[in-house]
């Protein structure tokens, strides 16, 4: 069953002014329960405009979003309630961090969803443990934590109001790549054991290709791709003609692949590229 | 949405009034303000008004914003209309309880909305006309000689620069925050005021984080470009009196004389 | 003898004994292009702030070009001499007007308003951004707001810059514009300290340089340290995903000459091993 349906979805900026632009047109799209979705496209795509729409922080100019088969506008004054199903963490979350720890800060969420103080305390918890921040940190004031810390706090106040849907923008920009796969796992984890939807937007297509299970390209304001990361790496042209950064060793597979070698399409990781090579040489009898 | 708001009026063109030199520009405005104040009768104010006429005419600005800079002080005009035309002395037209309203009241009334319109009209065409760096750089060499009196003008200058630059910045990110706890569910538009002002202390506690932030950064960064105060400091753009600067100021001195003549040999209103 | 000659700095900031920077010796020549890898914590951006005296070590010491960087009557001249951009490029900038943001440095400086004047304009050329020139900084990207911050530096013509990873809150083509920009400036012959997390950045360096807990892990050509594949690994450092490709296959028996860094050459060595 799909969890989130768009249906023509539209949003225009500054509508009767000169600055008027077009940021999402006709956009269609339905996701599954418990899929993970990449989402990619170059800044000023559109891409961040889309998913404020997923959790009514933007409302469309014209189009439907339909959560669990409900349209979420459909009653404009209980738009709030949509934000707890949806839970959105927008890029460089740990700027929003403002309480006195980091508890009372994780339970801010759960507190505007009207929790009682178990469940919350609960809830806080758990969320603290899927991003690895033990109880000691749970104390302690959200600022003296380091970079990657104060990150995963702040996704844990997200995580916290236990959404059904997980919507990621660029969780690990400015991260060192150390933090960058903890943190990547730490979500992986989490979605194996809460099953819930994420949508995850990102730069690094090699960070996509590791999670998701569909990879969605918007270009100007349209959904231009919608497949298998395989399928959607594989045309790194026209990927790279939309300003798309794909991985080195995409791009030298496909070299490989033009000069007339027989490898397949839309290689992502070294390991992929690794076994290709390694068939190639036995069959042209080199090991 | 808050990023739409921009601060500072300055519309870019290349009139005659966006080229004057802006310590000339602000000397002027500041004598038109005194102007305005010292007309005591309808031909001062007659010839004060044709002359701010004249510059705004001049000054490649379309009128559509200098009526709606008009329009956010409707009220405060309104108010003030009101009061004077029940403050006058004289024989009454119209009576009612301890209210009433006389020639003098009237012509008072006019008289003072004129003086605002005018001094709104002045002081929008200074903001439009001139950008905002040219401003505080004007001020700063207007303000040179009150170093005299151990006044730091270079760093109030510099704060004012800085300010400025910031400003959208700020506005931009206190727009992100809002999203971001509105995405946990923050309520920001329900409830009293006092309510209201609650909801706003996840926006405003990391908005100043952040602005310490920043400023600790811009510290940094304006060290690593040699920044050691004023003492020293040469400018790219330097301001030079040029020839349209000199007929600007005839032009405030006759419509000077002129207004000061009316006062003398003209019986004032108020 | 070297523009940038450290030894022995040793720094620790005051709320904490640890040692961020522990003894670190550091040698960089004129017009050299060096990368500084490592981990969040490692002290490469303490390094950074040493080279330019914002910060003395506690211990050791800095000869920026023959200046002692502790000697504090040549602070300015050394600020001058190696600029530093940082990070984050909203912070970065000084005045609401690009060009008169770049006249920021110049003008400090003390230098005659028509020598100003064209700093600014070659700056802002060198780093293509002379369009921009009457331009608001917030109506410009990630990666322009940085080049700009770059004409900044440059107009106070430097002979090193120092860049604590400028392109960490860039997106892939503001990466691009800066990395374009940095090596432009290697072609003016301008000494280049590249501090950063991406490899396919150090690749271009003629050093790099590891650090890790305060010190210098290993050091040498791109070519050199990256074919150290197991190190890097064990320090949860990156390595060029091409140059992992070939040591996958070495480690399957196959002998290549040169280690690949780039894709050119990952493709080139490929070819080779299949023909």
């Amino acid at each position: 069953m799909s969890v989130i349906e768009v249906k023509d979805l539209c949003y225009t900026y500054g509508i009767n002014t000169p600055f008027e632009k077009k940021a999402v047109i006709d956009l269609n799209l339905s996701v599954n329960e418990g899929e993970v979705i990449g989402l990619i496209g170059h800044t000023g795509s559109g891409k961040s405009t889309f998913v404020q729409m997923l959790n009514g922080l933007i409302k469309p100019t014209s189009g439907k979003v339909f959560l669990n088969g409900e349209d979420i506008w459909e009653k404009p004054k209980e738009i709030r309630k949509i934000r707890f199903k949806v839970g959105m963490v927008f890029q460089y979350p740990e700027y929003q961090l403002f309480d006195e720890t980091v508890y009372k800060d994780i339970s801010f969420g759960p507190m505007n969803k009207g929790l009682g103080e178990k469940e919350i305390d609960e809830t806080v918890r758990k969320a603290a443990k899927f991003v690895g921040l033990s109880d000691e940190l749970l104390n302690q004031s959200p600022f003296d934590l380091s970079g990657g810390e104060k990150r995963r706090a702040a996704i844990a106040g997200v995580i916290a109001m236990d959404p059904d849907v997980l919507v990621l923008d660029e969780p690990t920009a400015g991260l060192d790549p150390m933090g960058r796969n903890l943190l990547l796992s730490q979500i992986m984890q989490y979605h194996r054991e809460r099953k819930n939807t994420i949508i995850i937007v990102s730069h690094s297509m090699e960070d996509i290709a590791k999670i998701a299970d569909r990879v969605m390209v918007i270009n100007s304001g349209k959904l231009e791709m919608l497949d298998t990361p395989a399928k959607v790496f594989s045309e790194a042209e026209r990927l790279e003609k939309m300003g798309l950064e794909v991985p080195q060793i995409t791009k030298i597979m496909l070299a490989l692949k033009e000069k007339g070698y027989e490898v397949s399409d839309g290689i992502l990781t070294v390991e992929q590229a690794f076994l290709e090579v390694v068939n190639l040489l036995k069959k042209e009898g080199k090991i | 949405m808050i990023r739409d708001i921009t601060l500072g009026q300055y519309v870019p063109g290349n009139g005659i009034v966006h080229k004057a030199d802006p310590r000339v520009k602000i000397i002027l405005l500041i004598a038109f303000i005194t102007l305005i104040f010292c007309a005591f009768n309808f031909v001062s104010l007659a010839v004060i008004a044709a002359a701010v006429m004249i510059i705004i005419l001049l000054s490649d600005v379309s009128l559509k914003l200098y009526f709606k800079s008009l329009k956010v002080i409707i009220v405060i005009i309104l108010i003030t209309s009101i009061l004077n035309i029940f403050y006058g002395t004289g024989t009454p037209i119209w009576q009612f309880g301890i209210l009433k309203i006389t020639m003098s009241g009237i012509y008072r009334a006019v008289f003072v909305s004129v003086r605002i319109v005018l001094l709104i009209l002045i002081s929008s065409c200074l903001t439009f006309t001139t950008s905002p760096t040219d401003l505080t750089d004007a001020l700063e060499r207007l303000m040179k000689p009150l170093k005299v009196f151990h006044i730091k003008v270079h760093e109030i200058a510099m704060m004012m620069t800085i300010a400025l630059r910031f400003v959208p910045t700020l506005l931009e990110e206190t727009d992100k925050i809002m999203s971001a706890q509105k995405a946990r569910g923050a309520d920001m538009e329900s409830g009293g005021l006092i309510k209201k002002v609650k909801a706003m202390t996840p926006v405003l506690i990391p908005l100043f984080v952040s602005a310490f932030r920043r400023a600790y950064d811009l510290a940094m960064a304006m060290e690593c470009r040699c920044y050691q105060g004023g003492d020293g400091r040469t400018r790219m753009k330097s301001l030079h009196i040029k020839k349209s600067d000199v007929f600007c100021i005839i032009f405030a001195v006759v419509i000077l004389t002129g207004v000061v003549l009316c006062d003398i040999f003209i019986a004032p209103i108020i | 003898m070297s523009f940038i000659s450290a030894s022995g700095v040793k720094y620790s900031y005051e709320d904490s004994d640890k040692n961020v920077l522990d003894g670190i010796a550091l040698k960089v020549n004129k017009g050299e292009f060096v990368a500084l890898l490592g981990h969040n914590g490692c002290g490469k951006s303490t390094m950074a702030k040493t080279l330019n005296a914002l910060i003395m070590p506690k211990e050791g010491v800095i000869y920026v070009n023959g200046m002692d960087t502790s000697d504090e009557e040549v602070t300015y001249e050394i600020r001058r001499e190696v600029g530093l951009v940082l990070q984050n490029p909203d912070n970065q900038l000084v005045a609401s007007i690009i060009e008169e943001d770049v006249a920021f440095g110049p003008e400090n400086l003390g230098v005659e308003p028509e020598e100003i004047r064209k700093r600014v304009d070659n700056a802002l050329k060198t780093v293509d951004m002379y369009e921009y020139r009457t331009f608001a900084p917030h109506k410009l990207s990630g990666g322009q707001k940085q080049r700009v911050a770059i004409a900044g530096i440059l107009a106070m013509q430097p002979d090193c810059i120092v860049f604590d990873e400028p392109t960490a809150m860039l997106d892939p083509n503001g990466r691009e514009e800066v990395l374009r920009t940095i090596k432009t400036l290697k072609e003016k012959g301008i000494t280049i300290v590249l501090i950063t997390h991406y490899m396919d950045e150090a690749v271009l360096a003629d050093r790099v340089i590891i650090m890790e807990n305060g010190s210098i892990l290993t050091q040498g050509e791109p070519e050199e340290v990256f074919s150290q594949v197991n190190l890097l690994k064990k320090h949860s450092l990156d390595v060029p995903q091409a140059t992992e490709l070939a040591y996958k296959l070495i480690g399957a028996g196959l002998r290549f000459s040169k280690m690949p860094l780039n894709t050119e050459e990952c493709i080139e060595m490929l070819e080779g091993a299949l023909s």
